[in-house]
């Protein structure tokens, strides 16, 4: 400790610093006083309600049945055995797979046009990162408007240009609900990839493009043989990053399908969001927020250990 | 070097057609959804309906704000997100680099104090926010602004925490050491020392805090409902309604979004690191 030691040497210079009781007090223990007020809060509300919910998960807390008897893991087994539950779980990493598959190469694309400066790219860039900055249900919403039958003009626009009649249900039929959340995804989180993607592209040196030109490497090549190795820790961390968060996808749910029709469009976080607060199995959903907390540590175990090895920048 | 000028030129001369167009759409992908959502605000519902749509309205009017705001109580929500964001916002960047000095300049827990603050980050709120919600039941908490400002504190700390931590490690010591050998206080080395210079960091933290917990729907939806509820739950009012609503959900969604993206765009040096939580200098 470099300070410790500077401190230990003014004293022996005979320049005691005149402190009272408490200061002294307060110095030698400073920097654990620094960070009680933040690990405090992250205690009282993420680990004590963790621990919490891991006791009501095998009690029974319902709105509809009263008491608060021990029922051992029938919580679990009714989330298990529950077949909307496994579906939700499919549904959650289909979706958020195929998501973040897409904005990847939509936002690598994007960020290799943006790399090199031309006259207007801080224009862009400013409008390209703008949904960032949006909620998802907002985001959910302006999708609504161009897609709800019959006010969004979506199927005018493609009736128009197909030159025959298109009557798509965007938001009620079974295929284009999905594509409707996804396209929702990708517009507001592309930006995300491209923004990571294109500081991570920006870093390479020039030199080496300049220097595989001479070698008469094409563009290509030069992709596969510079670029892809030298980006390789900034795509882990993109795609970690974004996996982690589309996982909970469940804003643009809520305004746009509301889990429907039916329970076709039920993620994970939506259907433990309906157990819980519309139909108020609490523990059901309590139990079942832990075996989707395994799920995702898992995932996470998987991701950050190859991150953390890759070591980025 | 003849032969690199030569392969410039050529590089030069050759017009991209591919990446022109390839940015182009997605300009365009971008600004459609923003445009038509501007467009159904000031659009008279008479025009919502016909075929082919209104593009351009030409009777552009402000009704539908006037709804929004007083109608379905967006300015309630509004209010009520300024109270809340800024107050969380505050709590967060405060904490935040309290804890992040600490992790920074003496190493506080280790990587495992640090690490578990990041793990944080990637809890499912789904897996915290029942709980909380039955807690807060308990205590008084559930549909209070206190309740809300707490939570969001606690959402956005491990943001903030750790680009504060990337940023006082850029920073060099000396002028800390400086001020411990002149007689500060450890104290005093951080608050008048180290703060000021990490100004342009913390406000970049708070930014980003701000917009998160301005954007924020989740626990907004589970710990409100008729007192202190944010902007983005209003929204739930306009589910399902065919038709009649859709000039209100517009305008309240353009009111919301302008403040949030002034913001960001403002902010925008600071983007990469906000978005990897200080791993990437961007």
């Amino acid at each position: 400790m470099q300070h410790t030691a500077t401190i230990s040497r003014m004293k022996a210079a005979g320049a005691p610093p005149r402190l009272s009781a408490f200061a002294q007090w307060a110095d030698r223990h400073f920097k654990w006083l620094l960070v009680a007020p933040a690990v405090l809060l992250i205690l009282a509300l993420s680990i004590y309600p963790l621990l919490f919910s891991m006791v009501v998960s095998f009690i029974n807390y319902d709105f509809q049945v009263p008491g608060h008897a021990f029922v051992g893991v029938k919580n679990y087994e009714r989330v298990v055995f529950d077949p909307v539950a496994r579906w939700s779980l499919v549904l959650t990493a289909c979706l958020s797979g195929l998501s973040v598959a897409i904005e990847f190469v939509l936002g690598l694309l994007v960020a290799l046009t943006m790399v090199r400066s031309f006259p207007g790219r801080g224009v862009i860039m400013s409008i390209l990162i703008v949904p960032l900055f949006i909620s998802p249900v907002i985001v959910g919403q302006a999708w609504t408007l161009l897609l709800q039958r019959p006010f969004g003009p979506t199927n005018y626009i493609l009736t128009q240009l197909l030159g025959q009649e298109v009557t798509i249900g965007w938001m009620t039929e079974s295929p284009w609900l999905y594509v409707s959340l996804i396209i929702a995804d990708v517009w507001q989180w592309t930006p995300f990839m491209f923004v990571i993607l294109l500081a991570g592209l920006t870093a390479i040196s020039p030199n080496l493009y300049e220097a595989a030109e001479l070698d008469s490497v094409n563009a290509w090549q030069a992709f596969w043989a510079i670029t892809v190795p030298h980006l390789g820790p900034m795509m882990l961390l993109a795609l970690t990053f974004r996996l982690l968060d589309a996982i909970r996808m469940f804003d643009t749910i809520f305004i746009m399908t509301g889990g429907g029709p039916g329970t076709q469009t039920y993620t994970a976080s939506y259907y433990l969001y309906t157990v819980g607060f519309t139909q108020f199995h609490l523990s059901q959903a309590t139990a079942g927020s832990w075996l989707f907390l395994i799920f995702t540590a898992l995932v996470v175990m998987l991701l950050v250990r190859r991150l953390l090895k890759a070591e980025p920048v | 070097m003849p032969v690199v000028a030569r392969a410039r030129r050529r590089k030069r001369r050759s017009v991209p057609i591919g990446r022109i167009l390839l940015l182009g759409f997605f300009l365009v992908f971008v600004l459609w959804p923003l445009y038509w959502m501007f467009n159904t605000s000031i659009k008279p519902s008479d025009d919502y309906l016909t075929v082919p749509p209104v593009w351009f309205p030409t009777a552009p009017t402000l009704v539908h704000y006037k709804a929004a705001l007083f109608a379905y109580r967006g300015l309630d929500g509004l209010i009520n997100s300024l109270i809340i964001s800024l107050s969380a916002t505050v709590l967060s960047a405060l904490f935040g680099t309290l804890m992040a000095y600490s992790l920074a300049r003496y190493n506080t827990g280790g990587q495992h104090l640090s690490f578990w603050v990041l793990s944080q980050r990637f809890l499912p709120p789904i897996g915290i926010v029942l709980p909380v919600f039955l807690i807060y039941r308990g205590v008084g908490l559930y549909d209070t602004h206190i309740g809300l400002i707490i939570a969001y504190t606690v959402f956005t700390l491990p943001v903030s925490v750790w680009m504060m931590f990337a940023y006082f490690r850029g920073m060099p010591k000396s002028m800390e050491e400086a001020a411990l050998v002149d007689g500060c206080t450890r104290w005093e080395a951080f608050w008048r020392v180290a703060v000021p210079l990490a100004a342009p960091g913390i406000v970049a933290a708070a930014v980003f805090a701000f917009i998160a917990c301005w954007t924020e729907f989740f626990f907004a939806l589970i710990l409100t409902s008729r007192t202190a509820f944010t902007l983005p739950t209003v929204f739930r009012a306009f589910i399902g309604f065919q038709g009649a609503q859709y000039g209100e959900a517009a305008a309240l969604a353009i009111v919301s979004l302008v403040p949030s993206i002034a913001l960001g765009v403002l902010a925008q040096r600071h983007l990469v690191r906000g978005l990897t939580l200080g791993a990437v200098r961007g």
